[in-house]
């Protein structure tokens, strides 16, 4: 699940509204731990780079974006049917800070393996 | 409100307990191309119409059948005026066929909405809910209140869910069999979370949580008593079981939240620890469950002398196990703890710090507080207290406040 928000408005939350924010999404993380869905998550910062072939920039596209990548989390769902229902449960979606982006991993079949 | 009001009402209340979800598949697959929504309005209206008709007359002698009557006259009144919609049956066939309801509190019927409740595109938390409501029969606000979720917030899940079910028609077409031993993980992953919920303290209504708790036993006895349980089912049952021997005791006299270390062993149910033990033995053929390992757990702690006699070092090694099957940092805290206890103080801390690396667990009021307690074990009674305060401010559970509250004082 792919979490996008408008990196610009998380900037400039105050530090208890990004704090209840974080302890909302632990508490998320750990009802999808405890239902055995969750793998890994993670926050990430606003500033980063953004590198293509001719250049390297500080200041990247994605802070100006309405809705760029914020964080992150790897579940195990039944399907993307699931996965969808699960993320629909995230409390930034339900207070209208994040939108999320649910993709499954891609998986190759091994033809040959029997 | 005299008596014979009274008891038509206490009828009534138990009718649709034990009969609410089946009375509603009944008339789903009576007619399938109706609404959910439709036959959940119709079986309120039916209900409310006994409440009246009951008090001018007598409770009927088989109250379950008087109201799928009145409910499907209504259905056949609705769907007169509404001709796109025809029963499944042609109106000849159908009154022929009046569907036995049983007395028993939990029968096939309701084993399969259970199983149909299990429907992998949903999220566990919209499973819990729609078991709640169509297996176990609560009323929207019992479910509301024992989650401590609004009224609100369930209609909208039963909303997505039942939207869900009018393409998929979940609680019409009984699974497969061959789906069964799939959707069966589920099952239990739904009895779980349920007992879960009424286990640990929450803002919920303390009464209603109890009843999650019986809830979810029920429905797991009815699993095994049925056959179509295996060997996790019986891991689960002794887990559950083990927890219930200790129910009582997690309070003290005057309501006050109690950790393993202070409650009172000898008020532990012994039958409750017995009978659960057979379960777990009883559950030893097949593969491991996540289950096993937590009943195992729970085993050593019912079955220790004191908190200091416990086998932490195996404890420790169960959390491990759990730790390959279920990899995730709550799971990772518990490994630590149990570590810690286990003498391997170096290697637990290692973990602590880890954990309080990661900025979603760092707020996390379970961590700070076992911080807090090994803290105050190691005698760094200041710093102690600097992590119970900081848990103080990660929990609204008042239980749990008033236990921070306690150790801030042991800590000063």
């Amino acid at each position: 699940m792919l979490i996008r928000e408008d990196l610009l408005a998380r900037e400039k939350m105050t530090k208890e509204e990004f704090d209840r924010n974080i302890q909302l999404m632990t508490k998320w993380i750990e009802s999808m731990a405890e239902s055995g869905n969750f793998i890994n998550a993670d926050a990430l910062h606003n500033a980063g780079r953004y590198v293509g072939r001719s250049y390297v920039l500080s200041d990247g596209p994605f802070i100006e974006a309405k809705e760029a990548i914020s964080g992150f989390v790897l579940i195990n769902a039944e399907n993307t049917e699931q996965a969808a229902s699960i993320a629909q449960s995230c409390p930034l979606v339900l207070n209208d800070t994040a939108v999320i982006e649910v993709r499954p991993v891609m998986i190759i079949e091994n033809e040959s393996s029997n | 409100m005299n008596q014979a009001t009274d008891t038509v009402i206490q009828a009534a209340d138990r009718l649709y307990k034990s009969h609410y979800g089946k009375i509603v598949s009944a008339l789903l697959q009576f007619s399938p191309g109706i609404q959910l929504e439709t036959v959940e309005d119709i079986v309120h209206d039916s209900f409310a119409a006994a409440l009246t008709a009951w008090q001018k007359e007598s409770v009927p002698a088989n109250p379950a059948g008087w109201v799928y009557t009145v409910c499907r006259n209504k259905i056949l009144n609705t769907l007169k005026k509404d001709k796109k919609v025809r029963p499944l049956s042609d109106t000849e066939d159908f009154y022929g066929i009046e569907p036995i309801f049983t007395e028993s509190f939990f029968d096939d019927y309701q084993l399969r909405l259970l199983f149909a409740c299990a429907h992998p595109d949903l999220s566990p938390k919209v499973q819990v809910v729609i078991t709640l409501k169509y297996v176990a029969n609560l009323k929207v606000e019992a479910i509301a209140k024992a989650l401590g979720m609004t009224i609100d917030g369930i209609d909208k899940l039963l909303l997505r869910a039942r939207q869900k079910i009018k393409t998929e028609q979940i609680l019409l077409a009984e699974p497969p069999i061959a789906d069964l031993g799939h959707r069966l993980t589920i099952v239990h992953k739904i009895i779980y979370l349920i007992y879960n919920e009424g286990y640990k303290p929450s803002t919920g209504n303390e009464i209603l949580k109890e009843e999650l708790c019986e809830e979810a036993l029920l429905m797991n006895k009815a699993l095994l008593d049925s056959g179509a349980g295996n060997s996790d089912t019986r891991a689960l049952h002794a887990l559950m079981l083990f927890s219930a021997a200790r129910f009582k005791t997690r309070f003290g006299s005057t309501g006050q939240l109690l950790d393993l270390e202070e409650q009172n062993r000898d008020l532990w149910d012994q039958n409750l620890i017995k009978l659960a033990s057979d379960f777990l033995n009883q559950s030893r053929s097949g593969t491991i469950s996540t289950y096993h390992y937590e009943a195992s757990i729970a085993w050593l702690h019912c079955t220790a002398k004191n908190f200091r006699a416990t086998d932490w070092r195996l404890i420790s090694k169960l959390y491990f196990q759990l730790l390959q099957m279920n990899p995730n940092p709550f799971v990772e805290l518990n490994y630590a703890i149990a570590l810690y206890y286990a003498g391997e103080k170096k290697k637990a801390l290692t973990i602590f710090d880890k954990l309080q690396q990661q900025p979603l667990l760092n707020k996390y009021y379970l961590l700070n507080a076992a911080l807090g307690k090994i803290h105050l074990l190691e005698g760094n009674n200041h710093k102690a207290k600097e992590y119970f305060l900081e848990t103080l401010k990660q929990t609204n559970v008042e239980a749990e406040r008033e236990f921070i509250r306690r150790m801030i004082d042991k800590s000063s």
